[in-house]
């Protein structure tokens, strides 16, 4: 893929975050005000995206929400590749047991149901906060870059670079870090992508079946409204659909120009 | 007789390895929400009474629950009562053990992500064999293959609610969410929901496989033999993705649960997923945990079937000298 092509990919994200700024710098009150009288009207001139139940302002809410589900996945997405990579170079490294027995836990981890893991640790808090979510996920997050880490370190650690730093006399800690993490990074950070995509979903589900953040500014949010008022008012379930939607292809395409 | 003999021993250490990890699998989800719900700041009885309860009530529910006693103790009660299937009574529900409520909402699960394992392989090996086999244009073909990855990176929690909208409130051929005589129009339509991105994940592996397999000696020999096509690929080329499809459908397991939770709560199915909300909501201890614990047992035991089918349907992976 040529340069110019890769930072197309890019165009998606930007375009995505630099709407929701515009819409949640636009809106002329806090996200999440209600104003009942104005109760799930329609897209109007005046609000752009209609408004939801009780009257929120849906064009402030779903801006709000978009911007910080984008943020928290792409935190969660990085911390996942931080303690994720070095784990299954080093394994890989190591070789025997320990190289068995994380590839055996990344394989556990990714057919997991995560989302009833996150259900059940976010049971013990009151109200769950953006915090406590992405503390959540990022408990799963790492296994896929551990994974794809392990593989790649498979081959690199058999390469003639490695064997002659090996002669040298070079630790492992030293050979990890100069030769292996260096030759892992591009290939690894494929899944960044794919792991945001993901959290921005799964965090829409988790505030579409009430685990949301309490404040009510989520996307799972307005599409649980969306479905309450499917016949009243269906744009509020299109457009909670088209924002969850946005910002995961958005994020996939955006992992595609990492590679 | 000595060869036997390794083979037994082989495939009994196999089978060892295999529950353990399950015991491990439940095991850990177990723990998570017992020590999550005990060990993180917040004290669970003002959790299910509120803020404005009194020392005396909160006195009494933690003594009804043990949160008075040791953690340690605490957790070897669990474990006795998860291992004996029995958590006390439900909080809110005094009189109805937490383990019946539980066992009932597993039904109504189970049968939801059957049907969608069910819709989703079928569909995906349709899917697959239209777009690997000689019967479409090349063209469509591709088409197909695009629309399995499109697919399988839509989000379900976005999908289904647009689909439920459009067949559902505009085009009125499947009952609304929420309708009580649904029946199985209800349940099928929330498994076919449920079914989309598992069977364009099956429809994608199962495609790559056919690929692979297409140009294999065994294929052109059938051909050779006066085998038609319908022939070839459906009962000579099917059986060979089988394997890599049983592989597919188990590590998605995990997903589907968790597409379970939102469609049964989008459309009020009773289950394990709305089980596990309304004991959240209600604060419902014993039954929160018991439901956690069922969820985390009917993936394993889905994932031992997934096993058990592939290594029938594929002699390289049965246990054996090798």
């Amino acid at each position: 893929m040529t340069a110019r092509r890769r930072a197309l990919e890019l165009v998606p994200l930007g375009l995505v975050v630099a709407l929701s700024l515009l819409g949640a710098s636009m809106a002329s009150e806090p996200a999440g005000r209600l104003a009942p009288a104005r109760a799930w009207c329609a897209p109007s001139a005046e609000r752009l995206l209609g408004c939801g139940e009780a009257g929120v302002d849906l064009t402030s809410l779903v801006c709000t929400a978009e911007l910080r589900a984008v943020v928290l996945a792409v935190i969660v997405a990085l911390v996942g590749f931080l303690v994720g990579t070095p784990l299954g170079a080093a394994a890989a490294l190591a070789r025997g047991r320990v190289e068995q027995a994380v590839a055996r836990a990344c394989d556990l981890v990714q057919a997991f149901p995560t989302f009833i893991l996150a259900l059940a640790v976010l049971s013990a808090v009151r109200a769950p906060s953006r915090v406590h979510i992405g503390a959540v996920f990022a408990l799963t997050a790492w296994a896929p870059f551990a994974r794809l880490a392990l593989a790649q370190t498979r081959v690199l650690r058999s390469a003639a670079f490695v064997e002659a730093a090996v002669a040298l006399g070079r630790g492992r800690s030293g050979i990890l870090a100069h030769h292996i993490l260096p030759n892992l990074l591009g290939v690894v950070a494929v899944q960044l992508g794919s792991t945001a995509a993901a959290v921005v979903v799964s965090e829409a589900a988790l505030g579409f079946v009430g685990f949301g953040p309490r404040d009510g500014v989520s996307l799972g949010g307005v599409l649980d409204q969306g479905v309450v008022a499917m016949l009243r008012a269906p744009h509020v379930l299109i457009v909670g659909a088209a924002a969850v939607f946005a910002a995961s292809a958005a994020l996939l395409a955006a992992g595609r120009a990492v590679r | 007789m000595h060869r036997a003999a390794t083979e037994v021993g082989r495939a009994a250490r196999l089978a060892l390895a295999r529950t353990l990890e399950s015991l491990a699998v439940v095991g850990a989800l177990a723990s998570v929400v017992f020590f999550a719900l005990r060990l993180l700041p917040g004290d669970p009885a003002r959790l299910v009474l509120g803020d404005e309860a009194s020392e005396g009530d909160l006195a009494r529910v933690r003594r009804a629950l043990h949160l008075d006693e040791p953690i340690l103790v605490q957790y070897a009660r669990f474990l006795r009562g998860i291992a004996s299937a029995d958590l006390g009574d439900s909080f809110r529900r005094p009189g109805t053990p937490a383990m019946a409520r539980v066992g009932e909402a597993l039904l109504p699960t189970a049968q939801l992500a059957g049907v969608a394992v069910a819709m989703g392989a079928v569909a995906g090996l349709a899917a697959a064999v239209a777009a690997s086999g000689p019967w479409l244009a090349p063209r469509t073909r591709v088409w197909i293959e695009r629309a399995l990855m499109a697919v399988a990176a839509a989000p379900l929690v976005a999908v289904a609610p647009v689909l439920t909208w459009a067949l559902a409130a505009r085009a009125r051929i499947v009952p609304l969410p929420g309708d009580p005589d649904a029946g199985p129009a209800g349940l099928l339509f929330a498994g076919a929901l449920l079914a989309f991105p598992l069977g364009a994940h099956v429809g994608r592996i199962a495609r790559q496989a056919l690929v692979e397999v297409s140009e294999a000696p065994f294929l052109r020999v059938a051909t050779a033999k006066g085998a038609g096509p319908a022939r070839v690929w459906l009962l000579h080329a099917l059986p060979v993705v089988a394997g890599p499809v049983v592989t597919i459908v188990a590590t998605q397991l995990g997903a589907l649960l968790g597409g379970a939770v939102v469609i049964e709560r989008m459309f009020e199915r009773r289950g394990l997923g709305t089980l596990i909300l309304e004991a959240y909501a209600s604060r419902d201890l014993p039954v929160l945990e018991g439901a956690v614990v069922a969820a985390g047992l009917l993936f394993v035991v889905a994932q031992t079937l997934g096993a058990a089918i592939e290594a029938t349907l594929d002699p390289r992976t049965r246990a054996g000298p090798s």
